[in-house]
């Protein structure tokens, strides 16, 4: 009777042994897995904007305005008090405020390991805005003079924001390239300098980028507005060369 | 010869999915019980197990005919007639674009010129707010659902990303999505650019019919990452314009995010019973 119960014993322990790293495994399977804090505090960087100087007051004061007034639904200067801005102040007003809407699904949600990925698309710079019609088409028509005040703002601020970002590629700023590079290369940490960086290239359709693995894994069949490659410095000293070979190769 | 069997058979489809599109809203009994939600790595919508009590959803998103019903009722304005801002879409736009079109509201979901819903009383109601479809919801005496909610109904006992499996390729037996590779060339590959008809496409296993792709349905509920100043709405399931390579949100874990009075031709909503 005894040897039994040691047998059983024995037996439950082997069984024990058996089953723990599977049922410790089933545990791990189903445990939700916060991103890490360098991570989370990579994801605010990135959705950092820079606010620009020039007659930041009168632009803020002028935006209360719009959000104070009755219709909380409303989001746009009215056109009089708009075509009075000067060129600076309406480059202010692009940069703080957008006047259209996001669709639902822009959202980019944080994601692990965020620090350690280059990804394809830039996330939204206004969050549920986006810029109107005539915001794109200020920028478009504007356009030498909306990159001197980029370089002139990111100068002083050593920081290209989100929006500042954003209106590089809407513009197809690409005479900004080597100075993109030049403000990568201060600290190597905004890898979303590099997304834009590739973005110019895969707009103005460059070959030798559109036939890369980066590029079909970025923008081929499969990829969707969240796709990555990893942070390693030969991805990191590809891009830049291409870019700077795309740079140089523009007519 | 077999081009024409081909096209014989498409429009044959065609017609049994408009057919069984004609159906209108019937509710569906969601049990009281722990429900398992979320996602192992999902930053805004993690894994864990939420308690939800009984609640009756509605089979299908709300239509245009229900929602004329409102409008003649009540003779209430839309976000979208109001400001005259709503957003819309034509094929050619750079992915994630639309258009802002001062002709568009519910009525004319994508703008005077691209055509009204007559012929499409049985289409999900879309160019609406988060603010219209509250509005909406008081006047029937009707909610939203909480996100939750959603979510266990979507999932219908599910705990993969879709209500089948994993497996996205089957995503064009379950729902209106966006099948082209991005949005310059229209794509109606499916039978449908924008809207189809409500429950044209296979429901999930409690019988819910669109709870991916046709238009995103607009919820009840908080994010984390929602502002302290201002309200946000959140949205889920996808949309007519979503594609694998675009948002991809049709699934039972993502969750969106857009002002409350913006009114986009992907937006709607389904009920559920007070």
């Amino acid at each position: 009777m005894k040897i039994q119960t040691v047998k059983c014993c024995r037996l439950s322990v082997l069984l024990l042994f058996l089953l723990l790293p599977f049922s410790l495994f089933a545990q791990e399977e189903g445990t939700w897995k916060p991103a890490s804090p360098s991570s989370q505090a990579y994801h605010e960087y990135r959705l950092k904007n820079t606010i620009p100087p020039y007659g930041l007051v009168k632009i803020k004061a002028l935006i209360a305005q719009i959000k104070d007034s009755e219709d909380d639904s409303r989001s746009s200067l009215n056109q009089k008090a708009y075509l009075a801005l000067s060129l600076n102040e309406k480059f202010t007003y692009h940069m703080i405020h957008a006047e259209s809407y996001s669709q639902n699904c822009d959202a980019v949600p944080p994601i692990i390991d965020e620090d350690k990925k280059i990804f394809g698309t830039l996330p939204d710079a206004f969050n549920e805005s986006s810029w109107s019609e005539r915001q794109a088409n200020f920028l478009k028509s504007q356009k030498d003079a909306v990159v001197s005040l980029i370089k002139e703002s990111v100068n002083r601020s050593k920081r290209v924001g989100l929006n500042y970002k954003t209106a590089l590629v809407e513009m197809n700023a690409t005479e900004t390239i080597p100075f993109l590079i030049e403000q990568y290369n201060r600290d190597h940490k905004d890898f979303d300098i590099l997304t834009v960086l590739m973005l110019l290239m895969k707009n103005n359709e460059y070959k030798p980028f559109m036939m890369s693995a980066s590029f079909i894994k970025l923008y081929g069949a499969k990829s969707d507005a969240q796709s990555f490659i990893n942070y390693n410095k030969a991805n990191e000293e590809l891009i830049i060369s291409r870019a700077m070979a795309f740079y140089n190769g523009r007519k | 010869m077999a081009g024409s069997k081909i096209l014989l058979f498409w429009l044959f489809s065609l017609l049994y999915q408009q057919a069984i599109g004609q159906q209108d809203t019937s509710f569906v009994r969601i049990e009281q019980g722990d429900y398992s939600l979320g996602g192992k790595t999902h930053q805004l919508n993690p894994l864990r197990k939420v308690h939800i009590q009984t609640f009756c959803i509605a089979a299908t998103e709300l239509t245009n005919h229900q929602f004329k019903a409102f409008i003649e009722a009540t003779h209430y304005i839309t976000d979208a007639e109001r400001l005259k801002n709503a957003m819309v879409f034509e094929p050619g736009l750079d992915e994630f674009k639309w258009l802002e079109d001062s002709t568009a509201c519910w009525k004319y979901p994508n703008g005077k010129s691209r055509g009204g819903i007559e012929d499409k009383m049985n289409h999900p109601v879309t160019s609406i707010s988060y603010s219209d479809a509250r509005a909406y919801c008081t006047w029937a005496k009707v909610r939203l659902p909480s996100l939750d909610e959603w979510e266990a109904a979507s999932r219908a006992g599910a705990s993969t990303l879709y209500f089948w499996g994993n497996d996205v390729e089957k995503i064009g037996e379950y729902a209106n999505i966006w099948h082209g590779r991005n949005h310059k060339v229209a794509d109606a590959s499916d039978g449908y650019l924008y809207t189809s008809p409500v429950g044209s496409f296979k429901p999930n296993a409690y019988g819910l019919y669109d709870m991916y792709g046709n238009v995103f349905e607009f919820c009840e509920g908080t994010l984390r990452t929602d502002p302290k100043d201002r309200k946000l709405a959140h949205a889920r399931g996808g949309s007519w314009w979503c594609s694998k390579n675009a948002c991809g949100f049709f699934n039972s874990l993502d969750i969106g995010r857009v002002s409350p009075h913006a009114s986009f031709s992907n937006q709607g909503f389904r009920v559920v019973k007070r």
